[in-house]
């Protein structure tokens, strides 16, 4: 072999290999992108379903007994009733319709595709902290649940211009958002406060509202005697007298059990956020529910006597 | 002849249930007492069902599982003293019990029953001295023997 048919030769490889290493990167980048367009893998619709259950399952959305996620559950307000959305894949009375986007927006936001906002009882004060890839994943099992066909009862708004004029404003004076978080984290104390500020929303129920019915968060997490449903929601912060003793073990195993360290089981609402519909609390790993508990206990105590 | 004992046999039947029945009435006296008194009465079963609970998971913790028999045979018997415990009216300021018991008194019954089924099979499984059978079923005990209950027909108390 001449020395220039060996150079024709190692040059003919290259390019072949060339050739073949471009296509290989096209079909690559073609069917990664066409998969995450199309087709979320289990694993996403799986830790979609984590997420579903760290919020404790959605349960707003599901009557008691009801196909999970279809709606129409009562929630009487200061400002009149209001009743929970169908979130099932239904095309028509659901989200079916409606764009991955459009939903993110929805639940980190507050916002209906045609711009309407939601009434707050869909904590987006707090989900708007929830990451991108969580909200997402939230989606992609949403869309695995069945649908149902049922447009929930029109809600009935004691004030005028509700949405148009009294929410936007409420909400610029008075709401606080959750920063919006770019990554979650995987431990630690941070876990267990990305669990409990944002995903399972605690402060929804165990925080004081103020006389506007914005939470207050100078009282974060010190419980109310008039919760949801009037009823008592206790004081969850480390205060030794008013608050939640328990071992940060005693906590974690409550939120898996509903067992209460002196052999009480809960009921209520605490009862069906443990529970969860799909998925609930009780579906965190221990490792989320220690989190949890280290948390709050190193939220500040605060003195708030529930009950007699 | 047959026909007489069959007879005798459902009389026998419904002497004993009347008895039963009879039973309940006199160790409660439900109709002499007070809504308040009543209201006392089912919270003293209740605290019996919570401390047996966590008497129980004490019990397995410490790797005993035949010991939690007792137990669960405790609930076992309380449960079935439920429903009549909360006959209609009977609340107070002090009462956690929600009106819903009464508007859907079937459900209510059953979730006692549920309670009752689910504590015998904690109670079979303690007996046979497997500790990750009992386990097993301890593991969801709170959530779906007592929990099914309290949720839907139990204002949370405070936790003290």
């Amino acid at each position: 072999m001449t020395a220039g048919a060996a150079g024709r030769s190692c040059r003919g490889r290259f390019i072949r290999r060339g050739a073949i290493a471009l296509v290989a990167v096209a079909v690559g980048v073609f069917s990664a992108s066409f998969a995450g367009a199309a087709s979320p893998t289990p694993e996403e619709i799986a830790r979609g379903k984590y997420i579903f259950g760290a919020t404790g399952g959605c349960g707003c959305h599901t009557k008691p007994k009801d196909p999970v996620n279809s709606g129409g559950r009562r929630y009487d307000l200061p400002f009149g009733t209001v009743y929970s959305s169908n979130i099932t894949p239904d095309k028509e009375t659901g989200i079916g319709g409606w764009t991955d986007d459009q939903i993110l927006t929805a639940i980190r936001l507050g916002r209906r595709p045609n711009g309407e906002r939601l009434t707050p009882v869909h904590p987006y004060l707090e989900f708007n902290g929830m990451t991108e890839e969580d909200a997402r994943a939230v989606i992609a099992f949403l869309r695995t649940l069945p649908a149902v066909k049922r447009a929930p009862p029109a809600n009935q708004l004691k004030v005028p211009l509700f949405g148009s004029v009294f929410l936007p404003a409420w909400l610029a004076t008075f709401a606080t958002y959750e920063k919006p978080r770019a990554s979650a984290p995987t431990s630690g104390i941070e876990r267990g406060e990305y669990l409990v500020r944002v995903l399972g929303h605690c402060s929804e129920c165990h925080t004081p509202r103020t006389m506007t019915m914005a939470s207050d968060n100078t009282r974060f997490l010190a419980g109310t005697a008039k919760g949801p449903e009037n009823a008592e929601i206790p004081n969850i912060t480390p205060d030794k007298d008013t608050g939640l003793t328990w071992t940060v073990e005693q906590i974690a195993d409550f939120l898996g059990t509903g067992n209460k360290p002196d052999g009480d089981v809960v009921g209520g609402l605490m009862g069906e956020v443990i529970e969860g519909t799909a998925a609930g609390y009780k579906d965190l790993t221990q490792a989320d529910r220690l989190a949890i508990a280290q948390y709050l206990k190193s939220v500040p105590a605060i003195k708030n006597k529930i009950g007699k | 002849m047959r026909h007489v004992s069959v007879k005798a046999g459902a009389m026998v039947i419904g002497l004993g249930t009347l008895a039963l029945a009879g039973y309940a009435a006199a160790q409660y006296q439900l109709a002499k007492m007070t809504p308040a008194e009543i209201v006392t009465e089912r919270q003293r079963v209740m605290k019996l069902n919570g401390a047996s609970w966590a008497d129980a998971q004490a019990k397995l913790k410490a790797g005993n599982a035949e010991a939690v028999a007792v137990n669960a045979e405790t609930m076992a018997f309380l449960a079935r003293e439920i429903p009549m415990l909360f006959p209609e009216g009977s609340t107070t300021a002090d009462s956690k019990a929600k009106p819903e018991i009464w508007q859907k008194w079937p459900e209510f019954e059953s979730a006692a029953k549920n309670f009752q089924m689910q504590a015998e099979k904690l109670r079979d499984a303690a007996k046979t001295k497997d500790l990750a059978a009992t386990e097993a079923v301890a593991k969801d005990f709170g959530r779906q023997a007592c929990g099914t209950c309290h949720t839907p027909f139990r204002v949370p108390p405070p936790r003290t």
